[in-house]
């Protein structure tokens, strides 16, 4: 029986015994993404179940068995874990990791023992914000925005969280340069920027963001610190500050970050088409250089969140025309991708239901931020409802969905075994059925004006916020019964191929599943495109001993 | 790329001392400016700075010649720079509420010349 | 570093044997690497200038008034000891890479013996502008109170010890930094073959010189007229 990465490992230090020690000293990629994993699903739940406590509390106006200040500190929780704890690390930290050198053809990232010590910083990050929860005050409850003035006054623990979210954001920036140099310099000879999978591009498109926009909501964290701590006066108008300067910088990050969340989901989705169409991706380039571009021209959109701050007007126009400019290349993918499924033969298996599903969320939650892009209607929408629906659509119904497909996908790769089909499918329907129902109506009570963050609403509302209790409870058993899927696979699952769904991309073409330590047997030589099907059958075949090409 | 093993060491040392050279006479610059050329002052100074960056960029840094790093580092730059022509040329000058704002100098301005000297 | 590292070769159908640059021994990659690294701190000090750019735009005369209070002599005397550390460094690098490795360790300590210079230097002036009630936390800073400086010279100061003193952080961080490749280097783990660890530290001593490049004029030039300046003029 050979080995594979669960027998054996490279560690940062020493060469320890223990199987424990060897997981929490392990420097190999594979193994750190499914760490990421498995803190991030942990945290997941826990602001699945602020979310669905918020619900609880919404059901009917007034107050259920939560006060009023204590519902502000549930949806900052909730917000912050999702964002700085799952989201925003979210794809990268675990296929980015596992997947991506072996999409390349490399046996690690550049820097091993700096992708070791980031994962350790995540875990600080995460350890301080959640802390906060037992800290004097309780956690925050500003918002996971944290807009000045309020959060430089409040009594909460805001200092304790942006100190958080200031390592996180550290962490961030250390896998977006590990990726860099990982794919400037390790891809296998012969494979061109042009011949890369297209989730490696995704993966690509977002470290840059993650290098270049985080450090910018890092220092912005930072003068707020100084400024509650020290009194200095930077976003606090008592002292002659202007929080729309905070607004200005906060922003300058968060709005790349959503293209840092959906580009590497992007990607997945590029993967998971092709595949289960049997036929070469369309437009190859054109996604190649979508993804380039929404990451180049994201930087430029962060005002359509400041449209209602007292922003110029002329500055307001310039983000509108920006922001509807940076949805084509979004649209383009779209298309390429119903072009590649076009006269393909569709294999509908889990994976392919999950992006197709993904396709109807997504779109739903994109042309809903076009609509809000219009400055006239924003005002009206603005900080209700609606936007709350919008961005879940889109990051939960975008992101996370993609980042299911893609556990769907990989994960006979990951854990050498198959999950059950049909359950899985069930679990999908569950979770498709529960979102619509959680979050459509918010459009609509958005619409009619319903705020966001608000923990007492007017009884015409109620009906509203009744169905998305409902959808939540679906959705949240579609949730638990999805893991309950993998757990079953993972432990009692059918024993997988290398490639049981005779895909193209090298992180197929491993010797063993699951993977050996130190990837393919020999680095092959690309002189192939990732995507080549000859009616429906792969076209590149290796010989796992030399993986030289024997097509 | 590799070790760059074949250092030559009498033109490289030569080529610092230059820079250092260049670099000391726009620090003196930096210092008269405000006496030779008044009008400015902001802008020469960020002028000489850009002068003194690229120096230190090219030659210090060895910048020069490294295609990929460099045009990582035009690309930073101009970010930085449009989010300057954006907050500070665009907005700053025409915010929305500007004459009711508690923050913008026409109030302090008023406020300063009414309080105490001391500054 | 595995100094034992023999790279893979890969060869395709032809025949041909191309190397596969491995993650070991990749010197382009260390630079590259860290040179990604030096982008952010664009981004963050950046960030900051952003900030005061904006408040110069709003509170000018007060700025002006501001910046022709700080001390130009000890500032420009800081600003020339950083520039010839730049060049210490620079050479010492050069003599690394020459062969020359006492020559690399005596320029390692002529940086670290100027960093230290400057850091007190900065020590004096901040100690004169707090026994001048102008720092963080003081009546002075905050607005309402007796002697409260004008919103703008309120802003100016926060953003001039916050800018000052991360800008002194990286110093401090730059002289750990050169103790510890001090050390690599007295156990030979860096070495004129071997000396990438040396090339970033010496990119990384250079951005740090290339914050103050801005840092200086921004803060205490824009107030022009007087060489002298100090926390005793004006004040």
């Amino acid at each position: 029986m050979s080995k594979s990465y669960f027998d054996e490992t490279h560690c940062a230090i020493g060469h320890p015994k223990s199987t424990f020690m060897q997981w929490m000293l392990t420097v190999d990629h594979k193994r750190i993404g499914i760490m990421y994993a498995a803190v991030m699903f942990t945290f997941f739940f826990v602001a699945v179940a602020t979310a669905v406590l918020m619900r609880f509390e919404l059901f009917a106006p007034g107050q259920q068995f939560i006060d009023g200040d204590t519902f502000n500190q549930a949806f900052t929780l909730h917000g912050v874990i999702m964002i700085f704890l799952f989201v925003i690390p979210g794809i990268p930290a675990i296929f980015g990791n596992i997947v991506m050198p072996l999409m390349i053809g490399a046996k690690d990232v550049s820097f091993p023992r700096l992708n070791w010590f980031t994962f350790w910083l995540y875990i600080l990050g995460a350890a301080i914000a959640v802390s906060s929860l037992w800290v004097g005050d309780g956690f925050a409850d500003t918002g996971w925005t944290f807009y000045a003035p309020y959060s430089l006054n409040t009594g909460t623990n805001v200092i304790q969280t942006l100190v958080a979210a200031f390592i996180l954001g550290m962490a961030s920036i250390l896998t977006g340069l590990n990726f860099l140099v990982t794919i400037h310099r390790l891809r296998a000879p012969g494979m061109t920027f042009f011949k890369m999978p297209l989730f490696v591009w995704g993966i690509y498109a977002t470290a840059w963001i993650q290098l270049l926009a985080t450090p910018v909501v890092g220092i912005t964290l930072v003068l707020a610190i100084l400024e509650k701590y020290f009194g200095i006066g930077i976003f606090d108008p008592a002292k002659g500050g202007d929080p729309v300067l905070f607004e200005h910088l906060f922003w300058i990050y968060s709005h790349p970050a959503v293209y840092l969340m959906i580009l590497p989901a992007f990607g997945i989705m590029s993967e998971i088409i092709p595949t289960f169409s049997r036929k070469e991706i369309f437009g190859y380039r054109t996604i190649a250089l979508s993804s380039a571009s929404i990451a180049g021209i994201g930087y430029l959109v962060w005002g359509h969140h400041l449209y209602t701050s007292g922003m110029a007007d002329i500055a307001k126009t310039v983000f509108s025309f920006l922001t509807f400019f940076v949805a084509v290349p979004t649209g383009i993918k779209f298309y390429d991708w119903v072009a590649t499924m076009y006269q393909g033969k569709i294999v509908l298996s889990a994976p392919m239901i999950w992006a197709l599903g993904t396709m109807i969320t997504f779109a739903i939650g994109g042309l809903t931020g076009v609509t809000i892009t219009m400055i006239g209607v924003d005002i009206h929408l603005q900080d209700t409802y609606y936007s709350v629906a919008h961005f879940h659509y889109a990051i939960l119904g975008g992101v996370v969905f993609l980042l299911f497909a893609g556990m769907h996908y990989w994960f006979p790769l990951v854990t050498g075994r198959m999950y059950n089909e049909k359950h899985a499918k069930i679990a999908f329907y569950l979770n498709f059925v529960g979102f619509n129902l959680l979050w459509f109506p918010m459009f609509i009570a958005g619409y009619y004006g319903m705020p966001r963050r608000y923990f007492d609403y007017l009884p015409e509302f109620q009906i509203y916020h009744q169905l998305s209790f409902y959808g939540a409870l679906i959705f949240a058993s579609g949730l638990i019964m999805m893991f309950w899927v993998f757990y079953k696979g993972w432990t009692k699952g059918e024993k997988a191929t290398p490639n049981p769904w005779n895909a193209t991309t090298l992180e197929w073409h491993l010797p063993t599943s699951p993977p050996p330590l130190e990837n393919h047997t020999k680095v092959p030589y690309v002189d192939f495109n990732p995507y080549e099907y000859h009616h429906g059958e792969p076209v590149v075949k290796f010989d796992y001993e030399t993986m030289r090409r024997i097509d | 790329m590799d070790t760059n093993t074949t250092v030559n060491y009498q033109v490289e040392r030569k080529r610092y001392y230059k820079v250092l050279v260049g670099l000391l006479l726009l620090t003196t610059l930096t210092f008269i400016q405000p006496y030779i050329y008044h009008a400015a002052t902001f802008t020469s100074q960020m002028l000489i700075a850009v002068v003194k960056a690229w120096l230190i960029l090219m030659y210090y840094m060895h910048l020069k010649g490294e295609k990929l790093i460099g045009a990582t580092v035009i690309f930073s730059l101009f970010l930085v720079t449009v989010f300057f022509v954006i907050v500070i040329g665009i907005d700053v000058p025409n915010f929305q509420n500007a004459t009711e704002s508690h923050i913008t100098s026409q109030v302090t301005d008023h406020a300063a010349n009414t309080a105490h000297a001391a500054h | 570093m595995a100094h034992a590292y023999v790279p893979e070769i890969a060869t395709d159908r032809e025949g041909n044997e191309h190397e596969v640059q491995g993650w070991q021994d990749d010197f382009y990659g260390g630079k590259l690497g860290f040179w990604l690294f030096m982008l952010t701190e664009v981004m963050m000090f950046g960030g900051m200038f952003l900030a005061l750019a904006y408040y110069n735009t709003l509170h000018a005369q007060d700025y002006i008034e501001a910046s022709a209070s700080l001390n130009r002599l000890l500032g420009g005397t800081n600003t020339v000891i950083l520039l010839v550390s730049a060049l210490t460094m620079g050479l010492g690098l050069l003599k690394m890479r020459a062969g020359d490795v006492k020559g690399a360790k005596l320029m390692i300590w002529a940086t670290i013996i100027l960093a230290t210079a400057f850091l007190v230097i900065k020590g004096f002036e901040w100690r004169a502008e707090y026994n001048h009630g102008v720092f963080l936390g003081l009546p002075a800073m905050q607005p309402g109170n007796e002697g409260s400086l004008p919103f703008g010279k309120i802003l100016f100061f926060g953003m001039y010890f916050t800018m000052t003193g991360l800008h002194g952080l990286h110093i401090i961080i730059g002289i750990g930094l050169m103790i510890w490749l001090l050390k690599r280097i007295n156990s030979e783990k860096v070495t004129p073959d071997h000396h990438i660890l040396y090339w970033n530290i010496a990119l990384y001593w250079d951005i740090v010189h290339l914050i103050w490049v801005f840092v200086f004029p921004y803060y205490y030039m824009i107030g022009g007229g007087d060489i002298v300046g100090g926390v005793a003029h004006g004040h």
